[in-house]
């Protein structure tokens, strides 16, 4: 493929879309035991929008995440954060990628345990060597209290419920005002109730802030949260929906199972 | 930075080898120097000068010879922290830090721990040498003397202790380089025995180093025939050939302890016992390197010292006049080091408790599962304490190996050249010093495996099992 043509469509479809990868493929293995993991898998997350990548275990949508996240490196075909491609980037550019262009929230929450509530929060700024701006403490300020940590600032996460663990780990994610937000079964560790308050905060991270976010589930109920839904199933996209219920999602996964 | 993460933690371990280092070093240049100042006054003749040049250089070989094991055994317990640690690690790369960073506050960390440590080390090593020499003025083993405990000599010992803890905290923290974020994600495995064997680098360099190393040692031999300073290149030699057998430790060890774990029996905590050597092969040469180091020592200079006694009395046969009372001095020096060199042993010991103990906190989730199979608490703490004896009783017969080859090698060339010595000084075996080895190692098992035992039986099934 043509280097410039490339990477001039990507400028031009940037706009509006915040991430995106081409004909990606990843297998594992040698030829003999190879698994495709993901099959020519071309998509774009919009900017601005809560994405839910949706697809039953073993359906690849791990290895998607990791691959738009920077964090596995594709067979082929190639991958953009804005206009950048990642798959050109060397280690220290997808540390600073990491550090200040994506957040991630995760299933194990993966907070630091010798830190304080407010240790983890302030920990991307510090990984980068520097304290927030006073529009960032602002920020800050606003999550702490839209998340309801403010009192618990001085709490160590084994103090705090799964839940509150959460948030923290949604708070340090939105701190930095990444251009996207990775969720990895944000949910997963959660009983349903605390769930979905969880992902309330994500949907309002989406509309209020215009948080771009793309998460991985294969939780019905936590994708009906979503803007958009796509399904994956055996490493290739099989559906692209708008927002829609849980029921809806969950008889489309059902449908996909009984094709299979 | 005033980031919290990066601070540098203090590791107690570390600063208790560095500081074992330490107190080892100014310990001993102290109780030189004591016995320095109480044979110049009645200096006479030419045995005396002899007896101070070996004491001179027997000296700094111990010293070098403690500040590498002190190297080699912070670079290990660095290497575990790093393991233990592999997660944060790779949260904090998740997040964006970069691995040099992290690699450098580990770093950080060593350099604290060995100032720490040669600080402390050299009041404590100050304080026994004072303590030593007291009751040697005491029982009459010494006479009265002038020796001043603060001289300038003694920044050499401390510096190459500080400088060898940053360095060490360095090697060891390599590892974190390999960290990747995705580790976060899951769970993180050390590097099977597959991959250790295709390390193809690092293999090399420990078969040169071992090459070397040996080249060393027998060109000791030869030119110990004609001057005792031989065993400065017997030291070089045996610092190289060690080097390379601690890197190519993750080779060597596991089929050595696999051979070793066959002797504990079929039943099953012995066959897992014995499994377990070789799922984790860096695990397993990281507690053990430790012990090798430690019985390698002491064997090393009961063998020496064995050899040394072996000969003057040969040399006093031949020459009974100029040999006259050395005898006596010597003994006296022998129970000196070999009180110092127990440190190594130490050393040692606090290496082993603690990688084992790490090694079962890392795997509080298979103990889980295991008790979830069926495993009785009985059988889990026999899995444990046949694991701990696994390793002690292959570092201790690796150890006597070693030793006995050193020490012989040590006492060939520092004493081959000596009036009256018979050419080639035959090993001898000092039966005490092993039968001591033997006997800590067997008591090292029982205390490396309670803890960790305690613990693992302590947590319930469902508990070990939910541990991310």
């Amino acid at each position: 493929m043509d280097e410039t043509a490339a990477t001039n469509t990507a400028t031009d479809t940037a706009t509006d879309l915040v991430a995106r990868v081409e004909n990606l493929t990843k297998s594992y293995g040698t030829e003999r035991t190879k698994v495709d993991a993901l099959r020519d898998v071309s998509l774009g997350i919009r900017r601005g929008e809560f994405t839910a990548i949706m697809g039953p275990s073993g359906s690849g949508k791990s290895t998607l995440m990791h691959i738009m996240a920077g964090l596995d490196s594709p067979t082929s075909g190639r991958a953009w954060l804005g206009d950048a491609e990642i798959g050109s980037m060397d280690d220290a550019e997808l540390t600073l990628l990491r550090r200040r262009r994506v957040g991630f929230v995760f299933q194990s929450f993966n907070l630091v345990p010798t830190l304080d509530l407010e240790g983890n929060l302030l920990l991307p700024f510090e990984l980068d060597g520097r304290r927030p701006t006073s529009r960032e403490w602002d920020w800050i300020d606003e999550l702490e209290h839209a998340l309801g940590l403010a009192d618990r600032l001085k709490h160590r996460p084994h103090e705090l419920s799964g839940g509150q663990q959460q948030r923290v780990a949604i708070a340090r994610a939105l701190a930095t005002r990444p251009e996207l937000v990775f969720a990895d079964e944000p949910t997963g560790n959660l009983d349903s109730r605390t769930g979905r308050e969880v992902l309330e905060l994500l949907r309002s991270a989406s509309t209020k802030y215009g948080q771009s976010i793309a998460m991985v589930t294969h939780d019905p109920i936590a994708a009906s949260y979503a803007d958009r839904v796509v399904f994956l199933a055996d490493g290739r996209v099989v559906e692209d929906k708008p927002r829609s219920d849980a029921a809806t999602i969950s008889s489309f996964m059902l449908s996909m199972e009984g094709a299979a | 930075m005033s980031a919290a993460t990066l601070r540098p933690a203090i590791n107690g371990a570390s600063v208790l080898v560095a500081g074992l280092s330490a107190a080892f070093g100014v310990g001993l240049l102290q109780v030189i120097g004591v016995l320095s100042a109480t044979i110049q006054p009645h200096s006479r003749g030419p045995q005396s000068h002899t007896v101070g040049i070996f004491l001179t250089i027997t000296g700094w070989v111990f010293i070098i010879i403690a500040i590498y094991v002190g190297a080699i055994v912070t670079s290990n317990t660095f290497a575990t922290i790093v393991a233990g640690r592999a997660r944060t690690i790779a949260l904090l790369r998740l997040l964006g830090s970069s691995a040099r960073t992290q690699r450098r506050a580990v770093a950080r960390e060593g350099l604290l721990a060995g100032v720490l440590g040669s600080i402390g080390g050299a009041l404590v090593g100050t304080g026994a040498a004072a303590g030593i020499a007291t009751i040697g003025v005491t029982v009459g083993f010494i006479p009265q003397y002038s020796y001043s405990y603060v001289s300038p000599g003694l920044i050499l010992p401390l510096v190459a202790v500080v400088v060898t803890s940053w360095l060490a905290s360095w090697i060891g923290s390599r590892r974190v380089l390999s960290v990747t974020p995705l580790q976060a994600l899951g769970g993180s495995e050390e590097l099977s025995r597959e991959e250790v064997a295709h390390r193809p680098g690092r293999n090399r360099t420990a078969l040169v180093l071992g090459i070397l190393g040996l080249a060393a040692l027998l060109l000791s031999i030869a030119v110990g025939l004609v001057t005792p300073l031989a065993v400065l290149i017997g030291v070089v030699g045996g610092v190289l050939s060690f080097t390379g057998l601690v890197l190519g430790a993750d080779l060597i060890m596991p089929p050595t302890l696999r051979g070793v774990g066959r002797l504990f029996g079929r039943s099953a905590p012995a066959r897992l016992a014995s499994e377990n050597a070789l799922r984790h092969p860096q695990r397993s040469s990281r507690a053990t390197i430790g012990l090798v180091i430690g019985v390698t020592l002491i064997t090393m200079f009961g063998v020496a010292a064995a050899s040394f006694m072996q000969m003057i009395h040969a040399a006093q046969t031949a020459n009974p006049e100029e040999y006259r009372g050395v005898e006596q001095f010597l003994t006296g020096i022998t129970a000196v080091f070999s009180v110092l060199i127990g440190f190594s042993g130490l050393i040692a010991a606090v290496g082993l408790v603690n990688n084992l103990s790490l090694s079962v906190l890392q795997r509080i989730r298979e103990l889980g599962l295991l008790r979830a199979l069926g495993f009785s608490v009985t059988q889990l703490r026999r899995m444990i304490l046949t694991e701990s004896a696994q390793l002690t009783f292959t570092a201790v017969l690796l150890g006597l190996v070693l030793g006995a080859f050193y020490g012989w090698v040590g006492a060939q060339s520092m004493l081959g050249s000596i009036n009256g010595s018979p050419g080639i000084v035959f090993p001898a075996v000092p039966w005490l010093s092993v039968g001591i080895v033997v006997v800590a190692g067997a008591a090292l098992t029982a205390i490396a495996s309670w803890a960790p035992s305690r613990r693992a039986t302590r947590v319930s099934p469902v508990a070990a099992l939910a541990v991310e």
